[in-house]
């Protein structure tokens, strides 16, 4: 089911980034860089060069709508008239792009294949200084046009950003429909800019938390099929299903680590919830915590060497980190509200949690080493973040006043949440890492 | 929602479809005597299993205990209703029983889920306790995932 995707050409260029063009591009700077982005060309002629040009044209739409989702790139508006030559494509007149304000540049080509797919390739430039910052180019079937256009968004802005892109990217959520008291829940899966939306339960009974797999292929959700909340473990392609870990215990939070090949979750025996970490494919699970009370929702560090959970062991829901094998736990808040569901940043630099205090929840973020804590929606009634690939985005459920929850986007820059648009209610959104 | 509650729901021997389950309104509560018969009294137009679900909401005096926000503590009160329905457990021991844990509807989702399953692990050990075998006892616990009724009976036929 999953496109196979070649990548060709210029093999990966985005590692030949240099630091001191991005610096040139002012990352991170209050104003958002300015990328101009001229339609796309072909060097095919003739018919297939006109049909071809079309499709260039529908990249270059799909690359500045990707672009204009971002609070760090500033897409000067495309004009398809604006016709670039496919010598161009190699060779931009930066100084007409320098008159018009921008700062960077995208642009490249698509060229017909005698088998019916098509050759993309993508350019991103300095225009201030006229050189190249990176390349990219793919083989794809036409129907995977859109990734590929994901793709080259995803190079402009890591080449300006030093960050991952996120729009080539998975996001499951609870699809949620019915009566208050008769909800009906399924997972769902889409693209990040809602397109291959897939129903992958059925819906006759509750699902929580679904979590991507690092590429989006598995997913681990807690059902309540067997009588009590259970960790399942989805295969994407296949539909196949098996419970996390065999017996009748409840578990739940399920996580996997950066690498794929563990999942930690929470487990009840008695009174206790405690984390355990167990191989992806099965295995022994081995216990990672102990102390009385409620330990839940862990996430593990961008390199898998240790972990962020919750706690009520000192009486109100705090964050701890420990170490993947559980040892030197340490609490990272104190305060008299309640700190809950941490997910740690893909670059490993923030923890982004649900606050809570009263009947009120927001999202925040805190430094691994406790510091620089700060609430960045005002609720009253938002939890359950997770990362973009980026590391600079978020989405987070929202419950309205009127009782329904839907999916918002924020950006670390202080931006107003963006409601996003999904066929029904939405809750316990998860945001998988840039695909392969 | 202030309080959270805890459903306590006599289940029958027979485990039957989630869609055959019903659910009662608030009941009045009632002291239990030691007069109370062992057996409900059918009442016209009552099918058995009703008639049974009513009988252990109103000897009992009531189907929901409380706890406090974020505690999983049973308090006087809540002991008080668990010994009234430990009585009439021991008196119909063909009758299992299923204790639904709640959590805040305030609360995270997964904090809320174990905080469920924590207090009704705490009412069921309580039953327990009181000589309810623990076979006719089983827990589970519902999170915020449903808006809980505040008090409901559920006998499958």
């Amino acid at each position: 089911m999953t496109p196979r995707f070649a990548r060709i050409l210029f093999g990966v260029a985005i590692a030949c980034v240099s630091a001191s063009a991005s610096a040139a591009l002012q990352p991170g700077a209050p104003d958002a860089t300015v990328i101009a982005i001229p339609p796309m060309t072909t060097p095919d002629s003739g018919t297939k060069g006109n049909e071809m040009l079309a499709v260039a044209w529908q990249a270059t739409q799909l690359i500045e709508t990707d672009l204009r989702q971002t609070s760090e790139l500033m897409a000067l508006p495309s004009d398809r008239k604006d016709y670039y030559s496919y010598p161009e494509v190699t060779a931009p007149t930066f100084r007409k792009w320098r008159d018009k304000g921008a700062k960077a540049l995208i642009t490249g080509f698509v060229k017909s294949r005698p088998d019916g797919r098509y050759t993309v390739g993508c350019y991103v430039y300095d225009v201030d200084k006229g050189r190249e910052l990176g390349r990219i180019g793919f083989v794809v079937a036409p129907s995977d046009l859109r990734r590929a256009a994901h793709k080259c968004s995803g190079l402009a802005y890591q080449s300006i950003t030093g960050s991952p892109g996120m729009f080539d990217t998975r996001i499951a959520y609870v699809a949620e429909t019915g009566a208050p008291d008769a909800r009906v829940k399924r997972i769902a899966t889409m693209d990040s800019d809602g397109y291959n939306h897939h129903y992958e339960t059925p819906g006759g009974t509750i699902v929580l938390t679904p979590r991507l797999s690092p590429n989006a292929n598995r997913l681990a959700y807690v059902s309540f099929q067997g009588g009590v909340p259970q960790v399942r473990i989805l295969d994407l392609a296949s539909g196949e299903q098996r419970p996390l870990i065999p017996g009748g215990a409840m578990t739940f939070a399920p996580r996997y680590s950066p690498d794929g090949s563990k999942i930690i979750f929470s487990m009840m025996l008695g009174p206790n919830a405690d984390i355990y970490v167990v191989g992806a494919t099965g295995g022994m699970p081995q216990r990672l915590t102990t102390s009385p009370g409620i330990d839940t929702d862990p996430s593990f560090s961008n390199d898998g060497s240790k972990i962020v959970f919750e706690s009520d062991r000192s009486g109100t829901q705090q964050l701890y980190v420990m170490n993947a094998d559980g040892s030197h736990q340490r609490r990272l808040t104190f305060s008299a509200a309640a700190y809950a569901t941490p997910e740690w940043s893909p670059d490993g630099k923030l923890i982004a949690f649900t606050w809570r205090s009263g009947d009120t929840r927001r999202i925040g973020i805190i430094s691994p080493d406790g510091t620089g804590e700060k609430l960045l929606t005002s609720g009253p009634a938002d939890e359950m973040p997770s990362w973009a690939a980026s590391s600079h985005e978020l989405i987070f459920q929202r419950t309205e006043t009127y009782g329904r929850p839907s999916l918002y986007r924020i950006a670390l820059d202080g931006s107003a949440p963006r409601k996003m648009t999904i066929p029904q209610d939405g809750s316990d959104p998860d945001w998988s890492g840039t695909l392969d | 929602m202030r309080k959270t509650l805890l459903l306590l729901v006599a289940a029958a021997v027979i485990a039957a479809p989630a869609a055959a389950q019903l659910r009662l309104g608030p009941l009045i509560p009632r002291r239990p005597t030691t007069a109370a018969p062992p057996q409900a009294q059918p009442v016209p137009g009552q099918s058995p299993t009703d008639a049974l679900r009513a009988d252990f909401a109103a000897q009992s005096g009531g189907t929901t205990v409380y706890f406090a926000a974020g505690s999983a503590q049973l308090t006087p009160q809540a002991r008080t209703i668990l010994a009234a329905q430990a009585m009439w457990l021991r008196q119909h021991p063909t009758v299992p029983v299923r204790v639904e844990g709640y959590g805040d509807p305030t609360d995270t989702r997964d904090h809320a889920l174990a905080m469920g399953a924590e207090r009704a692990g705490e009412a069921r050990d309580y039953l327990v306790l009181l000589g309810v075998p623990s076979v006719q006892v089983s827990a589970m616990t519902w999170g915020k995932e449903r808006p809980g009724p505040p008090s409901a009976v559920t006998v499958a036929p």
